[in-house]
């Protein structure tokens, strides 16, 4: 336990530890000493507690959210700008063994070569206990050993840049929005992260890497007092694993007056008729989709049971690799190596290299998402790299990684689906989303809606949802647009396990239309 | 764990290296000891530490809040110097008050010692209760048992002290027939890990289990619905943010009347419906002090019906000449659900036992809990989310026939003016983390749109 002299032991520990640890010379590709040296510790004191295995992750996570929020003042005409900037910092480590077969885990923030030692030998304790309730011993997937680095490619530290520049970035963007008197408040912000991860094995990898997230939106909201009703539209550009080179192309400002004029469109739209009609998701609004209906069923953790208790299971069963699940435009792949999403990474929270996997081809279910723990289970030779942990002081398990759908022959256009359509809507961005346990029955809304007649775009409407039964959906999928429409959005607040940890991941894909989906009306 | 007189000395040391007029820093050291399982096997156990420190600093209006875990003097000079460069450079925020005084917080009742420093040995005989259970009747069981010890400490240069420490505890478990063809569910949270009774909830989520084998379809529609504590719960928590006083002025939540105006004061809901906040209920943790750094007290939002409070933080108290509302959050942000009512929230219960709630249905359905809720409306709160681990028809009086889960479109607040009975209240935690003091009820024309085919 965090004694007294443990907490305040930390006052005597050397002083700004992180930043010394994970600062080295800008061209070296192998890890700082000083971490190698802490890492050791880890491996020498559970190799003498008999481990067969251990790994140590020593992190540094640091989280900046600067936002302006322009709100009318009561009483008066006056738009009040009211700032929020925050910097966190978290700095720890956690120790994961195996003995007698079973996991054991422990961590704690006071990084010195005595806690390491003393929580390692936390872990081997808690590991031995469990070791009383495992029917079956631990097996994990042979992997390569790495002794290296890796960064996520940038030319400009995104938290070194000056509040002030990402202040006048935001302000602009909230302002543009409140140009029309019609909108009530307006806001923006920017989010940028940062983590130092150093992970050393006893398999003998040693591997330090750095990743930076950028993310942030422009948001304005309308309300109709009159009416009791009020509505918003958010713009939230790509979410990226970037430096601050990426922050132009996020065109905030630019997009803000659109939001300004849509949000007061969305408050007299008429409500949609529900009933049966066809769909055309954005890519903005479509990933989340991916992500709750192809995603989460195809992780193997859920597929077996081992998160049955609060995430569910999987209606992708293990009887349905080799058979048909969606239509064959769906080709879907599992990806932690393409430039900017969000789940890049060089190697996962166990040393696996990244990599990309085929999960659907061509509709046919081809692979799970795995672990080191869980390869055997399907029969694999290696894990598919999907392991991670949202913090030092967090277990690391199976998460997903940037899924993709694969943009559909190129002569295929957003305008070329729309005509294709006699009744149906177009839905851009996020709003409510719901899935059941085995991921059959959702509901997702949208953050705009647009009529389709005849063939062509009209007017905005409101209050739209549609329900599915997952296969069902996407095996309704008659076409997605080429690659020139492809787009990848980031969700960084994607849940799961027991004490529930947060995973940021990327999905990607072009406008894609879907047939007789049922639309509701929603409040 | 620090002592009051160790935060206070820490407090101290950070509010000296404080450069500002004002500064308010909070300290919070937490520990956290679980176990995991499933498959009938445990999967995952930790034992880990966390503390931090945030430190917000103001000065002509401008503020920078910095958080850190670094504990070194160094670092925590340099968390404090870092929250005064970010003021200096933000703009003035018009609605900030002056830092306020010295408070008195009164004590909550929430530590139990016994669960603070429980470790594997208090935790994995209710895991090996379950799973023994489990696999004498061939079932497969998962769950997780936790506990936590959290310190939590704040402090600003006007003289305010505020010291809370509490523990609390849970276990859940789900268990499930081996080929998955069906699925029981039973939780207990307890501020004393010394009464999680682990037996009884084997046995409640395996008979669930066996009991909701082979659901039949039945069609979606409304229908009156029993819902056991921990499905009202569910949904009746997500009330609480709409008694924003801000946002309910603003036009923006179910208590704003159309063209202007509230409902305070107007009877809403049927007369047995009391929901209140109190934070020295022993059942659940709660913090002392609201958002606002404010003391909090027992207070209610809706009694007997009529809209009793609106939650007045302190900058919309001072605008709108009213007294700051205690059990209320901090400030209402520009478009979401807004920071109202929050923590240690209460519905309470009526004389009912579950027997004469279910005799008292003529034809509906039981309702285990809900999975995945999200909002659909802001304003309206409807919500849409799906049944989970046990679904039952009740006709005449009797459950009958297991049935297929559904999908659910519905308002709390429409649920609770269609509230015919209300149940003994317990304290309940939902699969979404929420929790509060809730009874089980029985309401009319619950929205039940589509069937999910989930086990």
């Amino acid at each position: 336990m965090l004694t007294r002299r443990h907490f305040l032991a930390a006052s005597a520990a050397s002083a700004a530890l992180a930043g010394e640890l994970f600062a080295a010379p800008k061209d070296s590709d192998t890890p700082s000493a000083d971490l190698e040296k802490l890492g050791d510790i880890a491996l020498r004191e559970a190799k003498k507690s008999k481990a067969t295995y251990c790994d140590i992750r020593i992190v540094r996570l640091r989280d900046q959210r600067v936002g302006l929020r322009l709100s009318p003042e009561r009483g008066t005409n006056k738009t009040l700008a009211v700032p929020n900037v925050f910097e966190d910092s978290s700095f720890g480590f956690g120790v994961r063994v195996i003995v007698n077969g079973a996991w054991g885990f422990a961590a704690s923030p006071v990084v010195t070569p005595e806690e390491i030692a003393r929580i390692t030998g936390e872990a081997v304790i808690i590991a031995k206990a469990n070791a009383s309730v495992q029917p079956k011993p631990v097996q994990l997937a042979p992997v390569k050993a790495y002794r290296t680095r890796w960064e996520t490619p940038h030319d400009k530290d995104p938290l070194a840049i000056p509040m002030q520049e990402k202040l006048e970035l935001l302000r602009a963007a909230a302002e543009e929005v409140k140009k029309n008197p019609r909108v009530f408040g307006g806001a923006a912000t920017l989010n940028l992260r940062s983590e130092d991860k150093y992970f050393a094995s006893s398999e003998g990898s040693s591997i330090q890497q750095l990743i930076l997230q950028i993310y942030g939106n422009v948001n304005a909201t309308a309300v109709d007092r009159a009416k009791g009703i009020s509505r918003s539209r958010t713009y939230s550009p790509t979410q990226a694993s970037a430096g601050w080179e990426y922050v132009p192309e996020m065109n905030l400002r630019e997009n803000a007056g659109r939001i300004r004029e849509e949000v007061v469109e969305h408050l007299s739209a008429p409500p949609v008729k529900p009933g049966k009609k066809d769909l055309v998701l954005l890519p903005s609004h479509l990933c989340l989709t991916v992500h709750e209906s192809v995603a989460h069923p195809t992780e193997l953790d859920r597929a077996l049971g081992y998160e049955a208790n609060y995430a569910g299971t999987s209606y992708i069963t293990m009887d349905k690799i080799g058979k048909r699940i969606a239509s064959e435009h769906c080709t879907f792949i599992g990806d932690r190596i393409s430039p900017r999403a969000l789940g890049t990474t060089g190697y996962d929270d166990e040393g696996v290299k990244a990599t990309r996997f085929t999960i659907i081809d061509k509709g046919i279910f081809r692979n799970y998402q795995t672990t080191r723990e869980q390869a055997h289970l399907v029969g694999d030779k290696e894990s598919h790299g999907c392991c991670q942990a949202d913090s030092w002081a967090t277990v690391p398990f199976q998460r997903m990684p940037n899924v993709w759908l694969q943009a559909g022959p190129r002569e295929t256009t957003l305008e070329s689906l729309i005509a294709g359509i006699d009744d149906g809507v177009l839905i851009d961005g996020q709003g409510n989303y719901s899935i059941d346990q085995q991921r059959y029955n959702f509901q997702f809304g949208g953050d705009a809606f647009w009529e389709i007649k005849n063939g062509k775009k009209g007017n905005m409407i409101s209050r739209v949802a549609y329900q599915g039964r997952t296969p069902d959906f996407w095996q309704s999928c008659d076409g997605t647009a080429g690659q020139a429409y492809w787009q990848q959005f980031g969700l960084t607040g994607d849940a799961k396990g027991e004490p529930t940890q947060i995973n940021s991941i990327s999905h990607g894909c072009s406008p894609t239309r879907f047939r007789n989906v049922n639309v509701l009306i929603t409040d | 764990m620090l002592t009051r007189d160790e935060a206070q000395q820490l407090a101290k040391k950070l509010l000296g290296y404080s450069t500002f007029p004002e500064c308010q820093v909070t300290i919070t050291s937490w520990e956290q000891a679980y176990t995991r399982f499933a498959n009938n096997g445990i999967t995952t156990a930790s034992f880990n530490l966390r503390n931090t420190v945030s430190i917000v600093s103001t000065r002509e209006g401008r503020t920078g809040s910095y958080g850190v875990n670094d504990l070194d003097d160094a670092s925590l000079k340099a968390a404090v110097k870092k929250a005064e460069e970010l003021a200096a450079i933000a703009p003035p925020d018009p609605e900030r008050l002056p830092a306020i005084g010295a408070q008195t917080f009164a004590d909550t009742h929430d530590y139990d010692e016994a669960t603070a420093v429980a470790r594997a040995p208090q935790m994995i005989p209710h895991v090996k209760t379950i799973i023994d259970l489990a696999m004498k009747q061939k079932l497969v069981a998962a769950g997780l048992i936790e506990r936590s010890h959290r310190v939590t400490a704040v402090a600003n240069k006007n003289g305010l002290f505020g010291f809370h420490r509490a523990a609390d505890s849970q276990l859940t478990t789900t268990i499930r027939m081996p080929d998955g063809s069906s699925s029981g569910w039973a939780g207990q949270p307890s501020t004393k890990l010394s009464e999680i009774d682990s037996a009884r909830l084997g046995a409640t989520a395996s008979e669930k289990c066996l009991r909701w084998r082979k659901p039949q379809k039945i069609d979606p529609g409304n229908y009156t619905v029993l819902m056991e504590p921990t499905a009202a719960g569910d949904l009746v928590r997500l009330m609480a943010g709409a008694f924003s006083a801000r946002e309910t002025d603003e036009g923006r939540t179910f208590l704003s009347k159309r063209g202007g105006g509230t409902l305070l004061g107007e009877k809403v809901f049927p007369e047995f419906v009391t929901l209140r906040t109190d934070p020295f209920d022993p059942r659940q943790p709660a913090l002392p002090w609201t958002n606002d750094l404010l003391p909090t007290r027992a207070i209610s939002w809706i009694e007997k019906g009529v809209i009793a409070n609106l939650a007045y933080d302190r900058y919309w108290a001072n605008k709108t000449g009213k007294p700051a509302t205690p059990g209320a959050g901090g400030r209402g942000g520009g478009g979401g659900f807004g920071f109202g009512a929050q923590g240690a929230l209460t519905l309470e219960g009526g004389k009912a036992s579950m027997d004469e709630l279910i005799a008292s249905v003529d034809r509906g359905l039981l309702i285990t809990h809900f999975w995945y809720i999200r909002g659909v409306n802001q304003q309206t709160l409807q919500q849409t989310g799906l049944t989970r681990d046990g679904l039952f028809l009740i006709e005449n009086g009797k459950i009958t026939t297991p049935v297929m889960n559904f999908r659910f479109l519905e308002s709390p607040v429409r649920l609770l003016k269609n509230t015919k009975m209300l149940g003994p209240a317990m304290r309940v935690r939902g699969l979404e983390g929420g929790m509060m003091i809730a009874p089980a009820l029985v309401a009319t024309d619950f929205p039940l749109p589509s069937i999910s085919d989930a086990i």
